[in-house]
């Protein structure tokens, strides 16, 4: 119990810096560029470490921190290929509760600051989560309708029994409207709104030098591990330690080539995007949960 | 990674990491900035050598004087750089910063930027070609492993000085200063 409490959140962190560097390796080979070394993120985040850095203030020490932790007990609640803790207790409804605490910590630390590229960061991150929280609660409501639990780990062990749910014939509508919201929950190019640099100088992150970066850094990549093991959990059906990884890999590179495509949306036209098709398709997969058994 | 590296990352890991991960801040001053977006992008991808550039001085380590500086742009150079988090290393790029260049008798533009902030290292050219810039980054590397980009200390040390030649140029500077100003009296 008390390994597994320690060992998930550090497979959590050496997989989404796997991923940071991933990402920035696969978007290279997409412009045609050799791209920086896998390690690249390790290196960046050991030299903000070293690197002197001014705080604005203890709120604004404290929010980065709440942000971080908030991701921390999420990861805690979220099976890792059978690995669960906290399997016994909340499951899907606590997860739907602490997937905000991230972007409020990151509100709450912004506020102290006083930039006012902050506040439009704040205001647009905001926004965006509210954007897909919708669907995704529509989405969670469907899988539990239909799974009749809310533990994660039992939605897991049934779906080894029947097959994935995005393939199962009720769950198939929310599988795929979780799919389009997936880049939005990520933050990847289509929905990098919030921390757009050019735009508003890298929006929430303004502020933040040397070990706040870092700490804002480490949060992103726990970030991209809990969207996409969330997906791998609940929709392709876990798997042990090899096949999951396997999976996650999969899902994200997809998203990555999402990122390297696409140009940035407008905010209204995420939050248009994220409540049309997404919304809908998933709304109709809970009709479809309830009604067909 | 060679065996000497590794020990050399174990032994000092600042300034290693320092080295490999140099984030250069946008900011434009004159035609030389011409030659950077290509030095970022796909045909010279300075992103392998771990230089990437970022939007805000708070997350900046390098900072590029891209061409002419003029008396306006000095002021909006200073406050960037004292908003940069040390250790930080400056290079001063094409002609221009460092004797004026073509602008040599022009009336409102630097003549010596080393005057006002302290240069590590200077790229010279008209305006130089984007190769010069992996040259300047490598040289900066052997720079800060010999300990020698030390601009920054001697910001902090000179600062009565820099900031009397600032004042000089610029009238009084509306921020107050970076690190306490000793008062002898006068």
């Amino acid at each position: 119990m008390v390994i597994k409490l320690i060992a998930l959140p550090l497979i959590a962190f050496v997989i989404g810096i796997f991923f940071l560097g991933l990402f920035r390796k696969i978007t290279a080979r997409i412009h045609r560029r050799y791209g920086p070394p896998l390690t690249q993120p390790v290196i960046d985040i050991i030299k903000l470490f070293y690197q002197k850095s001014v705080s604005h203030g203890r709120l604004f020490d404290f929010g980065i921190i709440v942000s971080l932790a908030g991701s921390l007990a999420v990861i805690l609640f979220l099976p890792f290929a059978g690995i669960c803790p906290l399997e016994s207790s909340g499951g899907l409804l606590v997860i739907a509760y602490l997937l905000l605490f991230a972007p409020l910590g990151i509100a709450l630390s912004g506020g102290e600051a006083a930039n006012p590229n902050i506040s439009i960061g704040i205001s647009r991150k905001l926004i965006l989560s509210l954007g897909y929280e919708v669907p995704l609660i529509l989405i969670l409501l469907a899988v539990m309708t239909h799974y009749k639990t809310i533990s994660i780990a039992q939605i897991v062990s049934m779906q080894q029994k029947t097959g994935w749910a995005v393939f199962s014939a009720p769950l198939f509508l929310s599988g795929i409207s979780y799919i389009l919201i997936l880049p939005a929950m990520l933050g990847v190019r289509p929905f990098d709104i919030a921390s757009a640099p050019q735009e508003i100088s890298s929006g929430v992150k303004v502020e933040y030098g040397g070990k706040f970066l870092a700490l804002a850094t480490i949060e992103h990549a726990f970030h991209l591990f809990i969207g996409i093991s969330l997906f791998v959990n609940l929709f392709l059906g876990g798997g042990n330690v090899f096949v999951f990884f396997l999976k996650m890999i999969f899902v994200f590179i997809a998203g990555v080539f999402v990122h390297s495509v696409f140009p940035r949306f407008r905010t209204e036209q995420a939050v248009k995007y994220l409540w049309g098709w997404p919304a809908l398709i998933a709304l109709l997969g809970l009709v479809l949960a309830v009604t067909v058994k | 990674m060679d065996r000497n590296k590794i020990s050399k990352w174990l032994k000092e890991p600042d300034k290693m990491s320092g080295k490999y991960s140099l984030w250069a801040l946008y900011f434009c001053t004159g035609c030389g900035i011409i030659e950077v977006p290509p030095v970022l992008t796909s045909r010279w991808d300075a992103e392998r050598f771990g230089v990437i550039p970022v939007a805000t001085p708070r997350q900046a380590n390098l900072f590029l004087i891209t061409g002419y500086v003029s008396v306006k742009t000095l002021r909006a150079i200073i406050r960037s750089y004292e908003q940069m988090p040390e250790p930080k290393y400056v290079v001063g790029f094409g002609s221009c910063p460092i004797n004026g260049g073509m602008y040599w008798d022009s009336y409102n533009t630097i003549k010596h930027l080393d005057k006002y902030i302290p240069v590590d290292g200077w790229i010279a050219g008209c305006p130089p070609r984007p190769e010069a810039i992996f040259v300047a980054v490598t040289h900066l590397w052997t720079l800060i492993d010999k300990g020698m980009a030390k601009g920054y200390v001697k910001y902090r040390e000179k600062y009565e000085l820099y900031r009397r030649n600032q004042e000089k140029v610029l009238g009084t500077l509306e921020w107050p200063p970076l690190f306490p100003i000793k008062d002898d009296g006068k």
